[in-house]
């Protein structure tokens, strides 16, 4: 099985798990629900009402943004606390979604991912703030700095010259290229992290590192992939949505819940690259072979030392996973 | 030098006639020969300048505009009011100054330089060396041609205003000793004769008089040159060229030069090129023939000197300029020149974007505006149909942008808005049908903003570059589309065209526009100039109140004291209200609408009741508030004032409608917090893709 089906299989199976995410997502996005409402009343008491109910009213929308501008200001201001508190939510969650998917526990998950992500919660900001360290430094080293040199060279130089072209596809490619490869160390780390395979940040990027070494491209082709399908559902159902212009508060409710059905879909993909990425991770595990003996024992045949505890609230003795070197496999 | 033939009486005639001319009074003319060095970014130049005293009194010294010594260092009049910057383009403070030194000019072969002075008659600034007065060895006599042979060398500034030099792409303008305006006793409604030469100023452009022009620019081979004249002569010799151009009644003479050029040529066939329905609807609106319409039109060249990474613009921006050609033709007048030259500037060189010149302007392409959805943002047509109609506003009728920038840049947003709103529909339009209109981009601008300044003000004098740019783009712009909407399109369009064709080839004053759009008689259009261009004023209207309660007829006492409709024993409970809902009617229903602000308009209020009947009423607007007390069958839902948004100036139109309670449609408010909603969803799940 590919990591890509099998992260396509988990996305689908992980129902519970992405409408934890979901969940997550939502609730950020009601952090600025006061100031939103505050600032629509305007539209059930103002002249463009029924104008607004029908479509776009470009005075009425052009208008409201120029009288309503301090108000506004605030709704930007409270999506600033959105924006941190999903921050917040998502490194902590992480570590239980990783732990669910390690633990192929479709149901109940709600508990168990509160719980371990609780447990990982502090190495995974430790690790975040490396990611976030580590890309500010590569971006700066390997594209920033490069432009900013390109760019003095090309002081004189027309514009859309040669050097421009160059400095411009440099800038997006190479910088997508390092945050991408920035972000699958990060993303690696914290599998680290879920599996026990390292105790703090540094352990797991050490780990991430060996992972990674010599299959960077299959491991950005995960992200790729799941990039493709994120940007395809958000941008579906965004123009789908904005096309559905309700004109009744009914239809206005099934905007709603037509949009957060997006939003779900967009929480699998999560789920799904995370199975895949976990599924990626399992095949580059150090070499090691299980061979059965006649007398039923195990000889480990491990080229680096592998220390493996399986967290307890993740892994019950149920007998159903077949463990290996600590982890459980998934789909097996 | 030409000797004074016909003394006061020429003079009085070059004053100010009562009559549209049919052609401009030449009172300068201009031979000029200059060489340019790219590497060195300089200026050799010669000129041959004949200038006429249009006054009935003798003038003793000449005044003369240096206006690239704005650039000369940061003690300038011009450096000092922008602080370097001029829309949004900041000065390069370490090697792009730039000058003119005047280092020759004679009379009747008497050397005039060494007695000459700077002069900075607008703020007394002894550093500003952009006013060149020049005392005479006797007087030019009235109606005496004076001819002045000046010569001078420049430096070219780094362009972040208007002229200058980014690489090899230059834009020269007023790059060249350039006269002033000696206005004669009636010019510009003026009591005396006077110069009338202002510094250069962050917030202003310029104001010169009508001439011939012939100039001969010498610079390397390589360059591609486009200029306000036609190319009559072309030599070569050693790697040089040098290209005579010679234009006729204008009023300044720009070109620009850069090897990059790729020259796309064009012609505005007005056969072809006038929309039936445009010319159907002039037709209609002015009162005149088609064919009185169409007479004056003829071909005119089009040249768009482009850069090579705009390739995709050409069309965008020729098919904007024969529109231009087209729309002014018909609702002010035809186009007189045989060509019009576009300069496509380079985007490192944005401080040459967006200017206008006789015959030859700047407009706007940016890269990325071809890709979609920016090409869906018809801003580089915008500019191209703004800064052609300049043409009109600032060059055929020759307003003083020194003094009344308004008239130019006013008038013209106001035509611009016109033309891009009736050609593309929208300034900005997107799926699915996102987007907003030229018209109300400037309204947004003017009405819904607050301003320290009245429309007129000398450009140098309102309280900042914003209060300039509100009170000489939109606010007037604006405000002449208040005025349409109160005179209607016949009595509007037939004035405006008037006013076009009385000042044609001349330099009209605020009044002489002004006096055009009280014509009509309109009261409320007179009342409305003086608030806005000589006050602060502004309107608000609003629906204070609005309320409906059922009329369950008579309760209380009557006048033999009996009780009615209750009773008054203490020991029994008060009866119950009856069911709103189950009223049948009558209802009765108050409504408050006001006006805030002191301009005075006139508006309908339009009450909305619940079974779909609705009542209308025209309030004047004179007093502060108005009430409506209605009695009907059946309860009112809505009381709107203005419903058909005929008030542009309203600063608030948000509060021009309100709903009751027995409202019962659908609510606007949920839509838009559960779209705004979806927006922070949308933004907060990207962060999925970081994290």
């Amino acid at each position: 099985m590919s990591t890509l089906s099998t992260g396509l299989g988990a996305a689908l199976r992980h129902r519970r798990l992405a409408a934890v995410l979901w969940l997550s997502l939502l609730a950020s996005a009601l952090v600025a629900w006061y100031p939103i409402k505050a600032l629509f009343a305007a539209f059930d008491e103002g002249a463009f009402r029924e104008a607004l109910v029908k479509g776009w009213d470009s005075w009425g929308i052009l208008s409201f943004l120029v009288v309503e501008r301090s108000q506004i200001g605030l709704v930007l201001a409270a999506f600033l606390g959105s924006a941190v508190a999903f921050v917040l939510l998502q490194v902590f969650l992480t570590g239980g979604v990783l732990r669910a998917l390690i633990a192929n526990r479709p149901r109940p998950v709600f508990r168990l991912v509160v719980a371990e992500s609780a447990a990982l919660f502090k190495a995974n900001l430790w690790a975040t703030a490396r990611f976030a360290l580590s890309s500010l430094f590569w971006l700066g080293l390997l594209v920033v700095l490069p432009c900013a040199g390109l760019r003095k060279l090309a002081t004189h130089a027309p514009p859309h010259g040669g050097a421009s072209t160059v400095l411009f596809w440099w800038a997006l490619l190479g910088g997508l290229f390092v945050f991408f490869n920035t972000g699958l160390r990060f993303d690696l780390a914290r599998i680290a992290l879920a599996r026990d395979d390292a105790r703090n940040a540094r352990g797991a990027y050490r780990i991430a590192k060996q992972r990674l070494s010599g299959r960077r491209v299959s491991g950005l082709r995960v992200i790729l992939f799941w990039l493709v399908v994120f940007l395809g559902v958000q941008a579906l159902f965004t123009s789908a949505g904005l096309h559905m212009n309700p004109r009744t508060n009914g239809a206005v409710a099934g905007l709603f819940l037509f949009r957060q059905i997006g939003f779900f879909l967009l929480a699998m993909a999560r789920v799904g690259f995370f199975a895949s990425l976990l599924a990626w991770e399992e095949r580059r595990r150090p070499a090691y072979s299980v061979m059965g003996s006649a007398s039923g024992g195990t000889t480990w045949n491990v080229s680096e030392s592998i220390w493996a505890r399986a967290p307890a609230s993740a892994f019950p003795e149920t007998g159903s996973s077949v463990t290996t070197n600590g982890s459980a496999l998934l789909s097996s | 030098m030409r000797k004074s033939l016909s003394g006061a009486a020429v003079a009085l005639m070059l004053a100010a006639p009562a009559f549209a001319l049919e052609a401009p009074r030449k009172l300068v003319d201009y031979a000029i020969d200059v060489t340019v060095d790219p590497d060195k970014k300089t200026v050799d130049g010669r000129e041959t300048l004949k200038w006429t005293n249009p006054s009935d009194a003798p003038v003793a010294e000449l005044r003369l505009h240096l206006y690239w010594n704005a650039f000369r260092n940061d003690r300038s009049t011009f450096f000092k009011e922008s602080g370097g910057r001029l829309r949004g383009d900041k000065a390069d403070t370490s090697k792009g100054w730039g000058y003119t030194d005047v280092t020759s000019m004679k009379w009747d072969g008497v050397e005039l330089v060494k007695g000459a002075r700077f002069e900075s008659p607008d703020d007394g600034n002894p550093d500003d060396r952009t006013v060149l007065v020049v005392p005479l060895p006797r007087p030019v006599a009235p109606g005496e041609t004076a001819v002045l042979a000046i010569a001078w060398k420049a430096k070219v500034p780094r362009v972040y205003a208007r002229a200058g030099y980014v690489r090899d792409f230059f834009m020269f303008g007023q790059w060249f000793p350039q006269i002033g305006v000696y206005e004669p006793k009636g010019r510009r409604r003026r009591t005396d004769s006077g110069w009338n030469c202002h510094q250069y100023h962050a917030n202003s452009e310029f104001y010169a008089d009508w001439g011939d022009y012939r100039v001969a620019i010498t610079l390397p081979e390589k360059f591609v040159v486009g200029s306000a004249g036609a190319l009559v002569d072309t030599k070569t010799a050693g790697g040089r060229k040098t290209l005579t151009f010679e234009q006729k009644s204008i009023h300044n003479f720009a070109f620009t030069a850069d090897p990059r050029y790729v020259l796309v040529e064009d012609v505005f066939d007005p056969a072809k090129d006038i929309p039936a329905d445009e010319i159907a609807r002039a037709s209609k609106t002015l009162g005149r023939s088609e064919a009185d319409l169409r007479a004056g039109f003829h071909k005119v060249a089009i040249r768009l000197y482009l850069q090579p990474d705009h390739r995709a613009f050409d069309r965008r921006h020729v098919e904007a300029q024969k529109w231009a050609l087209a729309w002014t033709g018909l609702w002010a007048f035809p186009y007189p020149y045989a060509q019009i030259s576009i300069v496509d500037t380079p985007e490192d060189g944005m401080g040459a974007t967006g200017m206008e010149y006789e015959t030859i302007y700047t407009t706007l392409s940016f890269k990325a505006l071809s890709y979609w959805p920016l090409n869906r943002w018809v801003v580089s047509e915008m500019v191209t149909i703004h800064e052609f109609t300049h043409g009109y506003w600032m060059g055929l009728l020759a307003s003083n942008e020194f003094e009344e920038s308004w008239m130019d840049e006013g008038i013209n947003t106001f035509t611009e808005f016109v033309m891009v709103d009736r050609k593309y529909g929208a300034y900005l339009k997107v799926p699915p049908g996102i987007g907003f209109t030229d018209e109300e981009w400037n309204r947004a601008q003017a009405a819904l903003t607050q301003d320290h300044d009245p429309i007129l003000s000398n450009a140098w004098k309102y309280a900042g570059e914003g209060s300039y740019g509100r009170n000489s783009y939109p606010q007037p712009g604006t405000t002449i589309q208040q005025i349409r909407l109160l005179l209607g399109e016949e009595a509007f369009w037939r004035a405006f065209r008037g006013y076009a064709e009385r000042w044609r080839f001349d330099h009209p004053t605020s009044e002489d526009f002004l006096d055009a759009m009280r014509a009509p008689g309109n009261p409320l259009v007179a009342a409305l100039i003086l608030k806005t261009w000589y006050g602060r004023g502004w309107v608000d209207f609003a629906v204070l109140d609005a309320r409906t309660t059922p009329d369950d007829g008579f309760t209380g006492f009557d006048d033999a004291d009996k009780p009615v409709n209750f009773d008054p024993d203490p020991k029994k409970k008060p009866q119950k209200k009856p069911d709103e809902k189950k009223h049948k009617g009558p209802w009765q229903s108050l409504v408050v609408v006001g006006r805030d602000g002191d301009i005075e308009m006139p508006a309908d209020v339009v009450l909305t009741f619940k079974d779909g009947q609705t009542v209308k009423r025209m309030w004047d607007g004179a007093s502060g508030w108005i009430k409506y007390r209605v009695t009907s069958s059946s309860p009112l839902v809505k009381a709107e004032v203005d419903p058909e948004r005929r008030t542009v100036l309203d600063r608030n139109p948000w509060n021009n409608a309100r709903y009751t309670k027995k409202y019962e449609g659908p609510s606007a408010a949920a839509k838009g917090r559960t779209y705004a909603l979806h927006l922070v969803e949308i933004l907060l799940s990207t962060l999925w893709g970081v994290l």
